[in-house]
């Protein structure tokens, strides 16, 4: 049977940028028109102009494009067709890497934004690995809908429960019925309906790197609600709890502009993103600068990651509409619609991370069985501290973890 | 210092930037869209497709160019303490009337010094009917051809300091002030700071001030609505709210991260496009842009003279990085306030909270007209200052010596 007559059997992919497209690149690059900076505003401002600059001047003179794409199409990728109710068939990218043991557990790793299926990038190497020392996984990591090389969906209202479709629709179709899922940014928030939707009967158990959930209030929470209206006072006596109170009213004073734009109107924004090329650079350099725990960004690194926006599938506009659909268009959180699950949850806190409410609180999104207190590390963990997160993940899913043998008959050993 | 640094000014954009501007524009790449999005995500890409292909093809800049140079421009060099001299455009429009009122005109975001160029036939123009007025418009340090501050902190007190130096160094020592947007909160830093000594009446038409504590808090606000409020009241209230937390995004980058959003502005003629052009249609009464009109506006930004990222920065300064509100600094002053109420002004509030705004000796309400008002409703704009200043009217001879008739 020709692989064209089913779309939903899966085809391997490869990563090609035609020619023309870095032509037309270079040729926008070689136009580029930047402001001037404030003395002294440097990162205070927003991404810094003289970082901006080298990294243009890289792109358009170092920068090997072909390589980077030679090195990604080293990871196994595969694309197919997955049915999602009310918005035909999605054609979906992911990495699939299956481990050398046989009852390695089905791992499904979400990424965010402005992130990327190549977040998992690190982690493979060491949660395939097979050892009697700890559990081996099989990892599939997918392009969100509407980022990398995923299709996007084509018409408004695919929020949470489409997306943990996709998923669920893709890990079933890969022949695993029961997996467990890791996620951080989107990954987590869109997670949780993931988790909410099909936990138990697909998702067995879970692990974020993103600790987070809805605010506690009178009627939901008291004790944690009253917990919350005493933080300015009980922070004072401890400086974790302080610094992490702190750092959570910085992220909501200065921080969510991104977040307010693309959840409300993206197209517009999008507009800037899809023809600038270093005005896409500048809109996520910021980011992996701002939410990563001093990770040493090569250029080469940041100009890859910008790439995989500049030349996505469904270009760099689409994937903030995430913002918009899973808030309504900002008129309400992301979480609405889920409720707390009894699926086990695992949460990793790394200390750069944007928001850090207090940890009783994740009691509310689920069965906390997992937690893990790091001293590095931020919003990116799977790429900046790849060795804790894949550890955490080990701990959690091993011998004598709180969720070994989650997944009947796929324990992870040999 | 001897002499002042006044020259006349024109706009002359180089050739090489109309060149740079079409080869960018020539490869343009536009984001797909949404079945059905229309204006619910953003800019239509119907509109944006129509707006560049005029912008390519058709919008001669030059010929607009030549338009905007009728009016009589020029720019002097202002000192500011603490940060150097900025070198200011204005437009100054004199009346035949030797006492006519000095009058200036403040812009606002994304807006621009030509938002005057409707009402300044009116205002100066001379009737026994009618007062007259001497119209300054000047261009935001950072906007237009006005030179941007080169350090940070250029906040409520500088712009204030701004507009008095340019209005008594054109020989206005006593002078009134009309601004919205930006023009209107600054107009509250500037009374602030130069009210009754040299501001002697100001007018806006975005009225707003400090909201009460009361009604800063969601829960209490949707309980009080439906107990004080009448209904025309309630439904601005609700109009208020929709803007606070569904049209903010474009606020917020710009006070946190301005910097960031300046490299797509600097450097996308369509990402500006987008950006403005939102605004212009969502913030207006249905006004009937013509391509004409948009495109001018936008290139005012694209080729301004520190361009298209240093106006963001105003957020960034006027709110300490949105630590806190615009009004910081500011404080109640007794100068005679008159307030223009437009029905899709952004922020609609109660009429009486204006009283909390300054000395409220002028209202009126208008049944069409949006958040530009001097360039949708000029006539109405107009109007109001007329009534407002004239025989008559509640501030009529504030201006010693020039009560707007000879």
């Amino acid at each position: 049977m020709s692989e064209f007559a089913d779309p939903y059997s899966e085809r391997p992919f490869t990563l090609a940028v035609p020619d023309v497209e870095l032509e037309l690149l270079r040729k926008r690059l070689d136009l580029v028109r930047l402001p001037d900076e404030l003395d002294g505003a440097a990162w205070h401002y927003g991404a810094a102009r003289a970082d901006v600059a080298r990294l243009v001047a890289h792109w358009r003179g170092g920068f090997d494009w072909r390589a980077r794409e030679a090195a990604i199409n080293a990871l196994p990728m595969f694309v197919r067709g997955v049915e999602v109710e009310g918005f035909g068939t999605l054609e979906v990218h992911y990495v699939h890497r299956r481990s050398g043991v046989e009852g390695a557990i089905p791992l499904l790793f979400v990424h965010g934004w402005p992130g990327s299926f190549l977040e998992a990038r690190k982690l493979l190497p060491l949660l395939t690995a097979g050892s009697p020392e700890y559990p081996s996984f099989h990892v599939v990591a997918v392009s969100l809908p509407g980022f990398g090389f995923s299709e996007a969906p084509k018409k408004p209202g695919f929020a949470g429960p489409q997306y943990a479709e996709v998923f669920n629709k893709l890990m079933l179709a890969l022949g695993y019925d029961e997996y467990v899922y890791q996620g951080g940014d989107w990954g987590h928030m869109i997670g949780v309906h993931a988790v909410h939707i099909y936990g138990h009967k697909h998702i067995k158990a879970w692990l974020t790197n993103l600790p987070i959930y809805r605010d506690p209030t009178l009627f939901t929470y008291p004790v944690y609600y009253l917990q919350k209206l005493a933080l300015p006072i009980t922070t004072r006596f401890n400086d974790r709890a302080r610094i992490d109170y702190e750092k959570t009213k910085e992220w909501y004073k200065r921080g969510t502009g991104y977040y307010s734009e693309q959840a409300t109107e993206p197209q517009t924004v999008g507009y800037s993103l899809a023809d600038s090329p270093v005005g896409l650079l500048a809109w996520i350099y910021e980011k992996l600068v701002t939410w990563t725990d001093h990770y040493p960004w090569t250029d080469d690194e940041v100009l890859e990651w910008i790439s995989v926006y500049w030349f996505s599938r469904a270009g760099p506009a689409a994937a903030s509409r995430v913002y918009y659909e899973m808030t309504g268009g900002y008129a309400y959180e992301y979480w609405k619609g889920s409720e707390r699950t009894s699926v086990p949850l695992g949460a990793s806190y790394f200390p750069a991370e944007l928001t850090r409410p207090p940890k009783q609180w994740l009691n509310m999104l689920g069965k906390v069985v997992f937690q893990s207190e790091h001293d590095r590390g931020g919003h990116f963990a799977a790429f900046e501290q790849p060795e804790l997160l894949a550890g955490d993940l080990r701990k959690m899913f091993g011998k004598g973890g709180p969720a070994y043998g989650v997944v009947p008959g796929k324990d992870g050993y040999n | 210092m001897a002499g002042s640094t006044e020259q006349a000014f024109t706009v002359a954009v180089p050739d090489a930037d109309l060149e740079l501007l079409h080869k960018k524009l020539d490869l343009a790449r536009l984001p797909d869209e949404l079945e059905g999005a229309e204006w619910n995500y953003g800019v239509p890409l119907a509109d944006i497709k129509r707006l560049v292909a005029y912008w390519k093809d058709s919008f001669d800049w030059r010929k607009a160019e030549a338009e905007i140079n009728k009016l009589p421009m020029f720019t002097r060099d202002i000192e500011v303490d603490g940060f150097g001299t900025l070198n200011i455009h204005y437009v100054h429009q004199k009346s035949e009337v030797k006492n006519a009122i000095p009058l200036l005109f403040v812009h606002g975001w994304p807006g621009d010094f030509l938002e005057a160029k409707k009402i300044l036939p009116i205002l100066t123009a001379k009737s026994e009917e009618h007062p007259s007025f001497h119209v300054v418009s000047l261009s935001l340090p950072g906007f237009g051809f006005s030179e941007a501050p080169k350090k940070p902190g250029f906040a409520g007190r500088q712009y204030a300091e701004v507009f008095n130096k340019l209005m008594v160094a054109l020989g206005y020592n006593e002078y009134v002030y009309q601004g919205g947007d930006w023009g209107h909160i600054l107009g509250v830093h500037a009374v602030t700071h130069y009210g009754h000594t040299n501001i002697k009446a100001w007018h806006t038409n975005m009225p707003f001030y400090r909201a009460p504590k009361l009604f800063t808090n969601p829960l209490l606000f949707i309980g009080m609505l439906a107990i004080i409020f009448d209904t025309p009241t309630k439904t601005g209230l609700v109009n208020s709210m929709q803007w606070r937390t569904k049209g903010m995004g474009y606020y917020i980058e710009q006070a946190t991260q301005p910097q960031t959003l300046g490299f797509s502005l600097s450097d996308s003629p369509v990402g500006l496009l987008a950006w403005i052009y939102e605004k212009l249609v969502t913030w207006s009464d249905k006004y009937p842009w013509t391509e004409d009109e948009v495109l001018e506006w936008i290139s005012i930004y694209w080729f301004s003279r520190s361009g298209p990222a240093a106006a963001g920065r105003i957020y960034y300064e006027m709110t300490g990085q949105n630590q806190h509100d615009v009004m910081e600094g500011t404080k109640y002053s007794s100068v005679p306030l008159g307030a223009s109420y437009f029905p899709r002004e952004l922020v609609q509030l109660p009429k009486s909270w204006t009283s909390m705004l300054g000395n409220v000796k002028f209202e009126a309400q208008h049944d069409k007209g949006g958040h530009f008002a001097a360039y949708e409703q000029p006539e109405k704009l107009a109007g109001d200052l007329r009534n407002m200043y004239g025989k008559g009217g509640p501030v009529f001879g504030i201006v010693p010596g020039k009560n707007g008739y000879d």
